[in-house]
């Protein structure tokens, strides 16, 4: 027994006392023990990240829904925290629900990474360079408080019928509506849904029963997860090491999350005993061999896991709808499950809300597979490259990586492809008739309005479920001209300088060259979603209504 | 891509260097050597298409040449 080993036995390891979660009653729905099944138009079923995401959503947006959650909390039973890294986009949709401000108070903001081979830094990242948002690039946080957050949020805005302990046994999809068996401690009871969507996670019981095949694959590759306090000054960055010397030669990522809580996530032998790994005592000597002696550390958790992937081939089954890992699962590395599970649901959101108020029809919807499902696509494909970078399958792989890492510490190029993940981003649309030029998320700026008031593209889509038509100096006559066709559609028309008679911006050199727009009197449409539909270099009312139509999806 | 001669005028002293570069090294550091030198040539050329090509090139069976199908005859 090595000294390293004996200090291991000798030191004892104990445990943070468990999160205390707040819980939410049961209360007995009406339907129980009633009549003819209610139709509630639309039914979310899962109340995590995607499902409350959603809820939210739609009550911000004044549209109500039933949420059915077999739950009565936050979390996961029996893990500290699935999620941990919020992205950008999913903090500016968060900011528009209401909740950035609790998120970015209780959370831990970060934008700077850096990559270790050995005891060597062979890369680092700054994702801060290529933002404009008033939202950072990350923030760390327990999936739990996200969730606890969303839940508040909901109630406060009273819109959505949350019902805890409701487990959805068995759907019958029909062509008006989707009927669901519901069990609760109560009983069971039935209702009917215009749209149902999925949110119940990757081990959906709704997508089992119909029978869709997900393409599910199970890596070998093993990794455990230790969540742990200790007091040794370390900068509040992301770190991975593809190699770490005190992981016998394996990867490591190490990140900060709220109350002083790192998330130490080790890479284990394919061969590993998971119940072993997790042993307070072993995973404690490779915390002590990574600290060093003379810190004292406490565990909060630790989980062992392998990771699996799916997609299923369409996210919209008729009245039905998949979103987060109920559509798709990826491996961890990046951030990018959770951060599209959020997407997903801030992607639907506006769609159901403009066909629940008959603004829009239902090919909109459609949209959301047509946008979703390759976002999700890609998501996988740049996971599984990452997961391949760090667990490489035969010698040859390994000796190409070795080549890799050693150039990287000595020349530029060869860093970009070190590859210990690639943060969320929020993820392109391709075209199609509804995005002529394709889709592209457009960043929460910090602006102002010509008086001086500050404002965000955020607050601007906060309000109502409208299109965004921002428009570059326009002129008076022009604005006059428009202000019909605006009256008549989902659409707030703002002026970026000039003197048109609408509400007016102060002329914004970033705003333009973010848009795309920088030519005087040009237009850009930006849906509620914050993603940009169209450019217009000649907005006539014409050219603007048609736009917007497009973008809604009602073909010309 | 682009196959015709062209490594300058002196093919023979490029061959020697390579070979000079293996020199004493084992089996795996060999294939270290090769890869890194992949990289840096990969980074001298810098098409993704020409770089694809040159993959597939590669990797292209021609049996006469197939190392795997290659067994040195007993001396």
């Amino acid at each position: 027994m090595g000294p390293r080993a004996l200090n291991a036995a000798m030191e004892s390891f104990h445990f943070a006392p468990e999160y205390e979660l707040p819980r939410w009653p049961f209360q007995p729905p009406p339907e129980l023990g009633g009549r003819a099944p209610v139709r509630h138009p639309i039914v979310i079923a899962g109340a995590g990240l995607a499902g409350l995401t959603l809820a939210c959503d739609l009550a911000q947006r004044g549209v109500r829904a039933v949420l059915l959650d077999e739950d009565d909390t936050v979390g996961v039973r029996g893990a500290s925290s699935r999620g941990i890294c919020y992205a950008q986009k999913s903090l500016e949709i968060f900011e528009r629900l209401g909740i950035y401000r609790r998120i970015a108070d209780k959370g831990i903001t970060w934008s700077f990474g850096r990559t270790f081979s050995g005891e060597e830094e062979v890369y680092n990242f700054n994702l801060k360079t290529d933002s404009v948002s008033v939202q950072p690039p990350f923030i760390n946080l327990q999936q739990f408080y996200l969730e606890w957050f969303l839940v508040e949020r909901i109630l406060e805005l009273g819109l959505t019928d949350l019902r805890w302990k409701n487990r959805v046994t068995g759907i019958v999809p029909g062509e008006e509506s989707v009927r669901l068996e519901v069990e609760t401690p109560a009983g069971r009871y039935t209702i009917e849904a215009g749209h149902l969507i999925d949110a119940t996670g990757a081990n959906s019981a709704i997508r089992t029963q119909l029978g869709l095949d997900t393409h599910s694959s199970r890596s070998t590759d093993r990794w455990c997860i230790s969540d742990v306090r200790f007091k040794k000054p370390l900068p509040t960055e992301r770190w991975t090491w593809v190699d770490a010397p005190f992981n016998e030669g394996r990867a490591v990522w190490q990140h900060l999350m709220a109350d002083g809580v790192w998330r130490i996530d080790y890479q284990m032998p394919e061969d590993c005993d998971p119940a072993h790994v997790s042993r307070p005592e072993v995973a404690g000597a490779r915390l002590r061999e990574q600290l060093g002696p003379g810190v004292a550390f406490e565990f909060v958790w630790i989980g062992p896991y392998g990771y699996r992937d799916h997609l299923l081939e369409r996210f919209r089954h008729g009245r039905v709808f998949f979103i987060g890992d109920s559509a798709h699962v990826v491996s961890p590395f990046g951030a990018r499950g959770g951060n599209s599970g959020i997407q997903d649901a801030a992607n639907l959101g506006w769609k159901l809300a403009l066909v629940m108020r008959g603004q829009a029809g239902d090919a909109l919807l459609d949209t959301y597979d047509a946008e979703r499902r390759p976002a999700a696509a890609q998501n996988l494909q740049v996971t599984s490259r990452t997961a391949r970078f760090l667990a490489p399958r035969s010698p040859a792989e390994h000796t190409l990586r070795r080549a890799v890492v050693a150039l990287a510490s000595r020349h530029a190029f060869a860093r970009a492809l070190v590859n210990t993940g690639r943060m969320s981003v929020a993820n392109d649309y391709p075209a199609a008739p509804h995005l002529p030029e394709g889709g592209r998320s457009v960043q929460n700026l910090p602006l102002r309005w010509s008086d001086g008031r500050p404002t965000t593209p955020m607050q601007l889509l906060a309000d109502a479920t409208k299109c965004l038509g921002l428009w570059f100096a326009p002129t008076r006559a022009q604005a006059e001209a428009a202000a019909e066709v605006a009256a008549s559609l989902p659409l707030q028309l703002v002026a970026v300088g000039g003197e048109s008679g609408l509400p007016t911006l102060q002329p914004d050199d970033t705003l333009a060259r973010h848009l795309g727009a920088e030519s005087p009197g040009s237009f850009c449409l930006v849906r509620p979603d914050a993603y940009r539909a169209a450019r217009l270099a000649d907005p006539t009312p014409a050219a603007i209504a048609a736009a917007v139509h497009a973008a809604l999806a009602q073909g010309a | 891509m682009t196959t015709a001669p062209h490594i300058a005028d002196d093919p023979d002293g490029f061959h020697a260097e390579w070979l000079a570069a293996h020199q004493g090294l084992s089996e795996a550091r060999s294939a270290i050597l090769d890869a890194r030198l992949v990289l840096l040539l990969a980074r001298q050329c810098g098409d993704p298409a020409v770089l694809l090509a040159c993959i597939q090139a590669a990797r292209a069976p021609w049996p006469a040449y197939d190392p795997t199908a290659y067994q040195p005859s007993p001396r």
